[in-house]
């Protein structure tokens, strides 16, 4: 399975993934396809997923402030609706009480009879009445109506009967009282005729109070009801706690008007909490309204569409994904295998470029040769000459002298082939020691006649300390063949040729040939080491001299830069290390070995 | 036959201009242009062998100079390099000469070709 698995990988893996050609690693432009790859996936994934995630954020934080906003605002108006209600129903009976007091007076109030109907008219005006009842100034409840049974109950100790004397007008809480049942009372503070004060007090059920709530309860999510100033519920909550327990909830601090704020529950739940403080035109009440919504279940709609806006994006952006690792990858892939193919032509350029060097050797040393064969043939056929022409071949001195020249000829033809077939082994890839003297020497042997003919002066400046240098001594020689070539070239007859070597860092060597030929045009100094630039007529030049020169110190870890002035001449400078192998272990190394 | 033999290889012109006196032609040998054109100065030849390349005057510059001192004077060139004389010159005067090393017989042969 695994096996079928890398095979699978094998077959779709990009070429780029796995480069193995370290022999042309020298002539490719980029080294590292994979980060290159790496860095265009990023880069492209960045630049198209990071705006469409800023986007989908603010689109969500926009329609969150703007959920919210609306949420308050409802919470607000439903609260606000609630308490007009609330503050309307208390008031509406305070105000009744008082109507009472005041028309019917204190003597009429203390009949039963008479208190009975006026309860029953209130009762058929308002409803939500229980019991109504008149408490003297001494606190002994004096005349009673209703269904129990408190005539003569002494309510002077208790904090209502105070606080209705203080105010004038009073509303309870609620609470259970003598009858065990939950009720709101409200009291009415007037006066008799001989100055003394009583007080007419009615029971409010707080059923129909509750009823009046419940209909501002919108929705299974929200939540209304009543407590007071410490936080005792007043009516039974959903959530908050049973009716005289403790709300679960921070009592809300005061305000005159409707609010609505966000904050969570004791449960961690997110809520709006509506409140407002209920008072009378006529008297405080000792009530808190409050509506709390649960903003979960009012966020649902919005969170199914977020839902889906998520699913959207998401598939999007693994689309684009998809789409930038395809494009990326086809993309490096086709790069590389141009810079691939590049880097082929450029290896068998060098190889047909090194069998032209050595052609145009042979070609060169075939010329040197004929020289001393000519002489050798001269010699030769003078010796002939003499026995043939003239019978002289006894202890002749002359004939003793010519074979002495042929000898000597002969070890001239035989010190030129030794330097071609030493030439002709240093091509193969070998690091060694390098005199750099020797070296050029063994190049400018090539040029040496040349120089005579056409009066060409050459200077060599090698400092006496240079240390040998540890590169391969083949390349080097073919890298100081083509530049010293192209320097003859360009120089006309009587001009000077300058090989200067000189350290050039703590472990680099400087070789600068410098010639005060034709020199270049500024325009083509930038193309002379693109392949097949030429400016020698068609069939001339091949245009790779430089491009392969520069390949090859590039091979040497070396670097190579030129200047040029039209007319004046041309300097290049090649920088070499003193020791490659130092600089082929510090490249594996940072190629991870 | 008067001969005029230029080579800056001093050995070789020496050797040739023995062999061609033994073969009863009359031969001057020098080693460079300057000494050829002291000699054709003072001297009449029917013809002058000249070495293409050579250090100071070369070959294709002396002939340019011998034909305006001495017009009679016939070129024969010798080169270590056949294909240089058609490239350098690349004229029918140049039609004579010899890429070394060479049989003396088939100079011989030019010489008297070019006396013709």
């Amino acid at each position: 399975m695994i096996d079928r698995f890398r095979s699978v990988f094998r077959a779709i893996h990009p070429k780029f993934y796995r480069q193995k050609h370290k022999h042309l690693d020298h002539y490719f432009t980029f080294t590292n396809y994979r980060k290159i790859w790496a860095i265009g996936i990023f880069g492209l994934g960045a630049a198209a997923l990071l705006p469409l995630l800023v986007i989908t954020m603010i689109h969500y934080q926009l329609i969150q402030t703007s959920v919210d906003s609306e949420l308050i605002l409802r919470t607000e108006r439903v609260a606000s609706n609630a308490r007009r209600a609330v503050t309307f129903f208390l008031e509406e009976r305070l105000n009744a009480l008082s109507f009472t007091v005041n028309e019917i007076g204190y003597e009429q109030l203390t009949n039963s009879d008479h208190l009975a109907e006026i309860l029953r008219n209130l009762k058929l005006g308002f409803g939500g009445l229980t019991d109504l009842s008149v408490i003297a100034h001494t606190g002994i409840q004096v005349a009673y109506a209703g269904p129990f049974k408190l005539e003569g109950k002494n309510y002077s100790g208790q904090i209502w009967f105070a606080e209705c004397q203080k105010h004038n007008l009073y509303v309870s809480e609620i609470f259970r009282g003598y009858r065990d049942l939950p009720h709101i009372i409200i009291a009415v503070k007037s006066f008799r005729p001989d100055g003394t004060f009583f007080i007419l007090r009615a029971t409010l059920e707080t059923q129909r109070l509750i009823q009046t709530l419940s209909a501002y309860q919108t929705g299974e999510h929200a939540d209304i009801f009543l407590t007071n100033h410490t936080g005792i519920m007043q009516t039974v909550s959903k959530h908050y706690g049973g009716i005289f327990e403790k709300m679960t909830l921070p009592v809300p601090n005061f305000s005159s008007r409707t609010q609505a704020v966000m904050t969570t529950d004791a449960q961690g739940h997110s809520i709006i909490m509506g409140y407002a403080y209920i008072y009378t035109q006529v008297a405080d009440t000792p009530f808190i309204l409050m509506v709390i919504k649960q903003k979960a279940g009012m966020m649902r709609v919005w969170q199914e569409l977020r839902s889906n806006i998520n699913w959207f994006v998401g598939f999007s952006m693994v689309v684009i994904a998809i789409v930038i690792i395809i494009t990326c990858t086809f993309m490096v892939n086709k790069l590389y295998l141009a810079d691939k193919s590049k880097a082929e032509t450029m290896a068998l350029m060098e190889q047909a470029n090194q069998l032209a060097s050595i052609g145009q050797l042979a070609a060169g040393v075939a010329h040197e040769i004929n020289n001393p064969l000519a002489l050798i043939n001269e010699t030769a056929g003078y010796v002939r000459d003499l026995f043939v022409i003239k019978e002289q071949y006894q202890k002749d001195e002359e004939l003793l002298e010519n074979i002495d020249s042929i000898l000597e000829a002969v070890e001239r033809c035989g010190r030129i082939t030794r330097q071609l077939l030493g030439f002709a082994r240093k091509f193969d890839v070998k690091i060694q020691k390098v005199n750099l003297s020797e070296v050029i020497s063994d190049v400018l042997i090539f040029h040496g006649k040349e120089a005579e003919y056409r009066n060409i002066k050459v200077h060599v400046d090698v400092p006496e300390n240079m240390p040998e240098i540890e590169t391969d001594r083949g390349k080097l020689q073919q890298i100081l063949l083509n530049l010293v070539n192209n320097a003859f070239q360009a120089m006309a007859d009587g001009c000077r040729l300058n090989i200067d070597v000189a350290s050039s860092g703590p472990d680099q060597i400087s070789i600068a040939i410098s010639d005060n030929g034709c020199g270049m045009p500024e325009e083509n100094l930038s193309k002379i080491f693109d392949p097949f630039f030429t400016t020698k007529e068609r069939g001339q030049g091949t245009g790779l001299g430089l491009t392969i020169t520069y390949s090859l110190i590039k091979k040497l870890y070396g670097s190579l830069t030129v200047e040029s002035k039209e007319g004046l001449g041309t300097v290049f400078i090649i920088n070499l290390p003193i020791s490659i192998q130092e600089k082929i272990i510090a490249h594996e190394n940072s190629f991870g070995g | 036959m008067k001969i005029l033999l230029v080579d800056d290889e001093k050995k070789f012109a020496m050797m040739l201009a023995k062999r061609l006196a033994l073969r009863g032609i009359d031969v001057d040998y020098v080693f460079t242009g300057e000494q050829a054109l002291a000699k054709a100065e003072n001297n009449k030849y029917d013809v002058a062998i000249l070495d293409v390349k050579m250090p100071g005057i070369g070959g294709i510059e002396l002939k340019r100079k011998l034909s305006r001192l001495s017009p009679e004077t016939k070129i024969v060139f010798l080169t270590g390099h056949g294909s240089e004389i058609d490239f350098e010159t690349g004229s029918a005067e140049a039609a004579y000469y010899l890429t070394k090393p060479f049989q003396l017989e088939k100079l011989i042969e030019i010489l008297n070709e070019v006396v013709e």
